[in-house]
């Protein structure tokens, strides 16, 4: 069975395609959108923020290019952690799903806060979303959140490449990893190790920023 | 702590390995112009040889050769669980495609380093294959230490063909990893898929020193000088 695309999973609604969730994709995508990094980049007002994972500090002079990367990033967590905790308030979750939510919840909310941390007033404000009632049985819980790790994995992935700063590509790659294992746990909840394998290839495949946001962007998930 | 690296010497054909592992991989290098841009490569593609090209740092070479010997481990050491025919199950179909991978991860880096290539070590897994409980603990030490093989070697890559490669290698780890995990800890959450919100790195010294600890690369017999009879040279 063809793994669910991350434009399938709205179920319940049609997706939103109104002027606010691909205005909310828009700004998280372009390259232009001042808006989206109020602070114009580089971190020239925050000084010696805190640390990175990996007890790094994101230093002034920072290209501007590993702030936007960053910010990417915090997006894909601020709705990575949403999920994860509505799943769990909606208290429809069992067993080893269950554990898996908190856990992989956690995660989550770890990584916003230390990409908030390091981003300081350049952060980008966290969304508001929509999961269109992915979180409240167990079955579409389980397909978003596989799709949605697998997303991440790709999304750090293809950032990879672009990142100047070694804090930040040390940081990516501690992250890309988590989100590797949530991705592989999930699907062996799902398939018991058959289908979704939870690992289905023996190289990893990555995703440009333009792919990931298209995608989000089509869930209909962020609504402003 | 530098680690004894004599099992692993007779690699080192030009010593870049040494020298990688002592951390004298940056300062002194330098990409040459227009090399080997990473763009349009497949997921895991590296070009044929792509050692021979012009410029590439010896320290990427040491990399790579690196990572060749941890794959050639780990694929050995699925084959011998495979062949030693205790796993059942999860744990077969687990060795069966993590094995898989291995295999083309020990291919596709061969293939990149051409003659540069480190050759396939001997190994002895002591055992431990001919039990499912014993394979499944391993396996989740030698995935988790894969994982942070490749993460503490990101930022050390200078070569964009190279870094796209090992990145695309690292997850694959971390996924073989939590699943071996998963399967493991059953419904119970432990051994924990995902152990921490952010995944330890480990520097060449420390990874080359926890699978020294291991025993499990030992010396070719022929090299030994013993009246054994040398054992078939394996072209995995």
């Amino acid at each position: 069975m063809p793994e669910p695309a991350l434009h399938e999973i709205a179920t319940l609604d049609e997706v939103d395609r109104d002027g606010a969730v691909r205005e909310a994709a828009e700004a998280v995508r372009g390259d232009t959108r001042a808006a989206f990094f109020r602070k114009g980049g580089v971190l020239a007002g925050v000084g010696l923020a805190a640390a990175l994972p990996g007890g790094i500090a994101l230093a002034q002079g920072t290209p501007k290019s590993d702030v936007k990367i960053l910010n990417y990033a915090l997006t894909l967590e601020y709705l990575e952690a949403a999920f994860y905790a509505e799943a769990i308030a909606m208290g429809k979750l069992d067993g080893v799903t269950a554990t898996f939510a908190q856990v992989t919840g956690a995660h989550e909310n770890e990584h916003v806060a230390a990409l908030q941390q390091a981003l300081g007033s350049a952060a980008v404000k966290k969304p508001q979303f929509d999961f269109k009632g992915t979180t409240g049985s167990e079955g579409t819980f389980l397909r978003t959140a596989q799709t949605l790790e697998d997303t991440g994995v790709a999304a750090y992935q293809g950032q990879a490449g672009r990142i100047k700063t070694p804090a930040v590509l040390a940081s990516a790659g501690a992250i890309l990893a988590v989100e590797a294992r949530h991705a592989a746990w999930v699907r062996d909840i799902i398939g018991a190790g058959q289908s979704p394998s939870p690992a289905p290839a023996a190289f990893s495949k990555p995703l440009t920023m333009k792919e990931v946001l298209d995608a989000v962007g089509q869930t209909g998930f962020i609504k402003s | 702590m530098t680690p004894d690296l004599t099992p692993l010497k007779k690699f080192d054909t030009d010593g870049a390995l040494q020298e990688a592992a002592d951390g004298l991989t940056r300062s002194s290098l330098f990409r040459r112009g227009g090399l080997l841009v990473a763009g349009g490569l497949a997921a895991g593609a590296l070009p044929a040889a792509i050692v021979a090209a012009q410029g590439v740092p010896k320290g990427d070479i040491a990399i790579l050769n690196y990572a060749l010997t941890l794959e050639y481990l780990e694929a050995a050491f699925y084959r011998k669980a495979l062949d030693d025919g205790a796993l059942k199950g999860q744990y077969r179909r687990f060795a069966q495609v993590a094995g898989e991978h291995e295999q083309a991860h020990v291919e596709a880096l061969k293939k990149a380093l051409g003659g540069k290539a480190v050759k396939r070590p001997s190994f002895d897994f002591g055992g431990v294959t001919a039990d499912q409980a014993t394979f499944a603990q391993t396996a989740i030490t030698v995935e988790d230490l894969g994982v942070e093989a490749y993460q503490g070697q990101a930022g050390n890559i200078k070569t964009p063909a190279i870094l796209a490669a090992a990145i695309s290698i690292h997850p694959i780890e971390a996924r073989h990893a939590a699943w071996i995990r998963s399967i493991v800890g059953g419904g119970s959450g432990e051994p924990s898929p995902a152990p921490a919100a952010f995944n330890p790195a480990k520097d060449m010294s420390a990874v080359l020193a926890a699978v020294q600890g291991t025993g499990f690369i030992t010396m070719d017999r022929a090299e030994s000088g013993s009246a054994v009879t040398a054992q078939p040279q394996m072209t995995g």
